[in-house]
């Protein structure tokens, strides 16, 4: 019999003037996996924190099992039995897994001394219980991130937690280490444990929620098991708009941008062709490590080909380097915004024109009038809303900031625009703004790359396809000759029926 | 006046401001107290001839640190430099061809060794303060090396008209070489790409790759600059003492690093300005001086020195605290 | 438990070892006298002082900071003591140690207080207090050096443990004073590896913001590591005073290259999270060695700085390497 393990009611939270949780209700039963869905901004890691202990809620009130808590500190969230993991995993790299493991009960029981058995003999039983096996007298830093997450998950369980809460814990992972960490949840479900998943997969919510959770703008606007939700209402509540997906077709061309001909690199892919037309966007997909990212480093340089030829507007080109990528005028939208992608602390002038300063050096000298005026032709034209582009960029929210990240490429007059994730951690309304805008630059004559892990994004929004597997590549499929269903069994290793 | 607005911007102008009121109140407060010594041509003289030498250091300083880097061993490239010049010099005798290779030759120097610095933070990526700190440790002992101890003396005497000297208006060579220097970089960190991409770089390493922006270079570039800049510091040091040796001004790292800090340059990377940092030398040449004037133990000096910098960083931290609520 | 050897053998600390028998070695054959346990005795007193101050200092690189001011802290307490002694006609060990460390203990609060509390940058942080001591010291102390070591206190520089006579007839006595950072290297060991206190240090050297949710107290971690240096300092530079039977107010200015360098060297990165007791003190041998025998493979005086730089360059660029090597390697 599945009880309320946590109770939020008419939880409020304000930051100064901003209202980032109105008066919000929330639970979360024993034996039950909870989805909390929602967009960037929508209060949903607020109120994790809230629950963590890590921030106190301006009004409301919460009940863990029943009691009331009048304040829920860190130390007290976790001697309740609340484990979060977050997106990093918050683990010591320089430590070993056994370590890492047994630290924090050690911490919790107050103990002075560092007993190297019992932490060792604590991590395997640990392991045990969720199926891993590793060694653990590991570093941690020689883990790869699935592992790395087990490790915060056996960490979080060796503290009997009674709810576990996981932040976005599956945007590093193969399909495969994704199956492996529901087994666990699962798993530790049957167990009667209480799980949180902070989610935006509308596949993988789908897949796992027993129940889901709703964010918007601070407030809770849905709630309920998971069968009450159909895709259109998912999304509807996400947003509060109705997001149409059509299927994109250019108009055909024969002007050819980009092709791409026997590409390869050891050990990450081989044989590797394409071509890209104006007009054309084209997806390029497979699991993690199958090599789809791979190409794109191998397009701009981070990582370069060792055979194969590339030929830009008919002309073969050779990119040995990321200098040699931008002086083809290539552009590259990373995965991990915040570190990669942007300046943080700088302003969004700054940020537009930090890859063609170049063209902004007149006359001896930086024109900072005419880098002002573009970044705001490119705010406009992008759709980014900001009131001031001297304001640092991190004031804006993921969505305009990755807008602005594409406009730093488009402004050095691209001839192909590559996108690694270009939605991940991105509000489903800027999401589509994005997918529209990429559409325009295709028609412009722009050759659109999309590197993405997100099946519906790249089903509605690329006409071609190339799906990797293990390094080798499907060859050049045009989306509208498969079904949805189809594309998701093509990346889990079912070839093509025709 | 696009120049002087360019010059002082947001932040940077309110540091610059206050600056600027600090010298002219320090200078004005020693009118007061000691009008005669510290007016004294002889005084002001002496401080125009000193202040060149560690605040060029300071520039390099301050490249280093926008670039999210530091350089601890410039004092080390300006004493190897000074003494190759040395040498030069001995070896050619007295003239001008003399001089000028000796010049050249420290130049070299400074850029060998930025470069090697450079070379070993950009490429192998090992931390800039490990480096320059064993690259001060090698630089000076290749100086000894050199030196076998002792310094150098019997520099031909036009090489020290370069520090002693005045070409314009009984105004000390020092201070035109130090304006030249200062307009030089300051041109070259707010007008040019390089400048624009040492500030990037400086901000956010990771993302300034992924902009296109080739760190190797930028880093190399940075080092050498710097290194340049120690050169001409330690070209100056041996003009005004007729000398070299291998551990002079073995006080100047730690005052160049509170002359950036408060000249405004940040030390995490990325921001710092010209003006800032010259206004800074002359603040602390004039603090020195009033030392001197008013017989101050120069050991106080170092005390103070150190309080300065500990206050400059915990007011600009509770600065940025408040702004962040 | 093949594949443990193979890992144990290419560690840090295992090349900084097969480097000091190299280099033994070959010192030895060039100078045959190296070979004899005399060395060890005048090691161990070359060696002294660096290994106090090269405990603290891992110990602060570890937890992902710096500090350059111990020099400075170290001159200030052992000189204001001793003046203090010397006016007041006090003759204890205890005294002179106890009271010197107090004074390093309030230097090491300044310097937490900055680093953990206000969140400066440790180099500039430790900088401006190093500055600030050595300053004061010179102009408020003075600047003369003392020779007058009371007597009890003096004695304690002429004990020693046993003495060794080499084939030249030479005898070399050990001084009773490596106890100290023989004893201090203990404690370290059992601190940083078997107390939760020393893997917090470690945590903290790791990640920061990890450490904190973990549950480590961070700031109070960091009070605990700066204000320990600050009394290590201040023990070594009382030792200092002791084993030269000089006061001096400045003698050990400059030392901090040679002690970061060593321990770098030892094994630690300079950007926390890794090193070893065992590591660091191989670091201070190796550099203890080089130092003290450079004349004897005939290299002059004036050139040794030079060659000590370079090996120093070669030992951390080595360390770096490494380190960047492990994080760019294939993750299991």
């Amino acid at each position: 019999m599945s009880t309320s393990f946590l109770r939020m009611e008419g939880i409020c939270k304000n930051f100064g003037g901003v209202k980032a949780l109105r008066n919000v209700d929330f639970e979360v039963n024993t034996g039950e996996i909870h989805c909390l869905a929602g967009e960037n901004g929508c209060g949903k890691s607020t109120l994790i924190k809230i629950v963590s202990g890590a921030h106190q809620a301006t009004s409301g009130t919460i009940f863990i099992n029943g009691l009331e808590e009048k304040k829920l500190t860190p130390i007290a969230s976790i001697k309740r039995g609340i484990q979060v993991i977050y997106q990093d995993f918050a683990i010591f790299p320089n430590l070993t897994v056994a370590e890492n493991i047994a630290m924090n009960s050690a911490l919790m029981q107050g103990k002075k001394r560092m007993n190297w058995k019992a932490a060792r003999t604590l991590a395997v039983e640990a392991m045990s219980k969720i199926g891993a096996h590793m060694d653990p007298d590991i570093l941690v830093e020689r883990l790869s991130v699935s592992n790395r997450q087990m490790v915060a998950i056996c960490r979080a369980i060796m503290n009997d937690a009674k709810l576990l809460i996981l932040d976005e814990p599956t945007t590093a992972l193969t399909h495969h280490e994704v199956s492996m960490l529901y087994d666990i949840l699962r798993k530790l479900k049957a167990k009667g444990m209480a799980i949180v998943i902070v989610n935006h997969k509308l596949d993988e919510i789908y897949e796992i929620a027993d129940r889901l959770t709703i964010l918007r703008n601070g407030e809770n606007v849905a709630t309920g098991p998971l069968k009450e939700f159909t895709r259109s209402r998912f999304v509807h509540c996400m947003t509060g708009r109705e997001i149409v997906d059509n299927l994109y077709i250019p108009e055909p061309s024969s002007e050819v941008i980009l092709e791409v001909k026997s590409l390869g690199r050891e050990g990450a892919f081989k044989d590797v062709s394409f071509t890209l037309e104006k007009g054309d966007v084209l997806g390029i997909t497979g699991l993690l490590g199958s090599g789809r990212g791979e190409i794109g480093d191998a397009l701009f340089g981070i990582h370069p080909s060792e055979e194969g030829s590339i030929f830009l507007n008919g002309k073969p080109i050779n990119i040995r380097s990321i200098q040699d990528a931008t002086t083809h005028r290539i552009g590259y939208v990373p995965e991990d915004r915040l570190t990669q992608g942007l300046f943080l602390t700088r302003s969004i002038m700054d940020n537009t024109v930090a890859a063609s300063i170049e063209k902004y050096f007149v006359k001896g000298r930086l024109d900072e009038a005419k880098m002002d005026e573009v970044t705001w032709e490119w705010i406009r034209r992008i759709g980014c809303v900001a009131s001031d582009s001297k304001a640092p960029i991190r004031t804006l929210s993921g969505g305009n900031a990755q807008k602005m990240v594409i406009a730093k490429w488009m402004n050095i007059n691209p001839s192909i625009l590559i996108l690694n994730g270009p939605t991940v951690g991105v509000d489903i309304g800027s999401k589509s703004d994005i997918h529209k805008i990429l559409h325009e630059f295709a028609h412009a004559g722009v050759g659109v790359i999309i590197i993405s892990d997100d099946l519906s994004e790249l089903y509605y929004n690329c006409n071609k396809l190339v799906v990797m597997e293990g390094g080798l590549s499907s060859g050049v499929i045009m989306t509208n000759t498969l079904r949805e269903e189809e594309l998701a069994s093509l990346l889990h290793g079912n070839s093509l029926e025709n | 006046m696009n120049v002087l607005h360019s010059l002082l911007r947001g932040k940077e102008r309110k540091n610059n401001l206050i600056l600027m009121l600090l010298a002219l109140s320090i200078f004005i407060a020693m009118t007061i107290l000691s009008p005669r010594a510290f007016l004294r041509p002889a005084n002001l003289k002496g401080m125009a001839v000193q202040f060149p030498e560690f605040g060029i250091l300071s520039f390099g300083m301050m490249i280093a640190m926008i670039s999210g880097g530091i350089d601890l061993s410039l004092v080390g490239i300006a004493n190897l430099s000074s003494i190759v010049a040395a040498v030069i010099m001995l070896q050619m005798g007295d003239s001008v061809l003399s001089i000028v290779l000796g010049i050249l030759g420290a130049l070299a120097i400074g850029a060998a060794c930025g470069v090697f610095n450079g070379f070993l933070i950009g490429y192998l990526k090992i931390p800039a303060m490990l480096v320059t700190l064993c690259g001060l440790q090698l630089y000076s002992g290749l100086g000894l090396a050199i030196t076998k101890g002792p310094a150098i003396t019997g520099l031909p005497e036009r090489y020290g008209e370069i520090a002693n000297g005045s070409l314009i208006a009984g105004i000390p060579n020092p201070v035109f070489v130090f304006l030249a220097v200062a307009i030089a970089v300051g041109y070259l960190m707010r007008s040019t790409v390089y400048g624009s991409h040492v500030s990037f770089m400086g901000t956010n390493e990771v993302a300034a790759k992924y902009s296109g922006i080739n760190n190797l270079k930028v880093t190399i570039y940075t080092y050498l600059i710097s290194g340049l800049m120690g050169s001409i510091g330690g070209i100056l040091i041996s003009s005004h003492y007729n000398s070299a040796k291998s551990d002079y001004g073995k006080s100047y790292t730690l005052l160049t690093l509170l002359i950036v800090v408060l000249g405004g340059t940040d030390p995490s990377g990325g921001k710092g300005n010209i003006l800032g940092v010259s206004l800074a030398v002359i603040v602390l040449q004039m603090i020195s001086s009033a030392f001197n004037i008013l017989r101050i133990n120069s050991f106080v000096k170092t005390f103070v020195w150190g309080l300065i910098l500990i206050a400059i960083m915990l007011i600009s931290k509770l600065i940025d605290r408040k702004e962040r609520r | 438990m093949r594949s443990n050897i193979a890992k144990l053998a290419t560690t840090n600390e295992a090349i900084v070892a097969y480097t000091i028998v190299a280099l033994s070695m070959a010192i030895g054959i060039i100078n045959p006298a190296f070979r004899e346990f005399s060395t060890v005795i005048t090691l161990s007193r070359a060696m002294l002082i660096t290994l106090i101050f090269a405990v603290l200092q891992m110990m602060v690189i570890v937890s992902g900071g710096i500090d350059v001011s111990f020099p400075a802290i170290a001159c200030f307490s052992s000189y204001a003591t001793l003046r203090l002694m010397l006016s007041f006609d006090i003759d204890s060990v205890f005294f002179f140690y106890a009271v010197a460390g107090l004074m390093g203990v309030c230097f090491g609060l300044g310097n937490a207080f900055l680093i953990a509390k206000m969140e400066l940058p440790a180099l500039i942080a430790t900088l401006g207090v190093s500055s600030v001591a050595n300053g004061a010291t010179l102009a408020f102390l003075g600047t003369r050096e003392y020779s007058n070591i009371p007597e009890g206190v003096d004695q304690l520089s002429r004990s020693f443990l046993f003495s060794f006579t080499n084939s030249g007839g030479i005898t070399f006595q050990m001084t009773s004073l490596i106890l100290i950072p023989l004893i201090l290297l203990v404690l370290a060991y059992l601190l940083l590896h078997h107390t939760m206190l020393g893997r917090g240090i470690y945590a903290i050297g790791g990640d920061r913001f990890a450490a904190r949710i973990a549950g480590f107290n961070v700031i109070r971690i960091q009070f605990f590591i700066y204000m320990v240096a600050g009394f290590l300092a201040s023990v070594g530079g009382v030792t200092f005073t002791i084993l030269m039977r000089q006061g001096s107010p400045q003698n050990l200015m400059g030392s901090e290259m040679m002690v970061i360098a060593a321990v770098v060297v030892g094994g630690t990165r300079i950007t926390g999270g890794h090193g070893t007791v065992f590591g660091t003190l191989l670091g201070v041998l190796l550099i203890a060695i080089v130092q003290n025998n450079l004349i004897m493979v005939g290299v002059p005086t004036h050139f040794q700085s030079f060659v000590v730089g370079l090996i120093i360059v070669l030992g951390t660029g080595i360390t770096s390497i490494r380190a960047k090597r492990v994080a760019n390697s294939s993750k299991v």
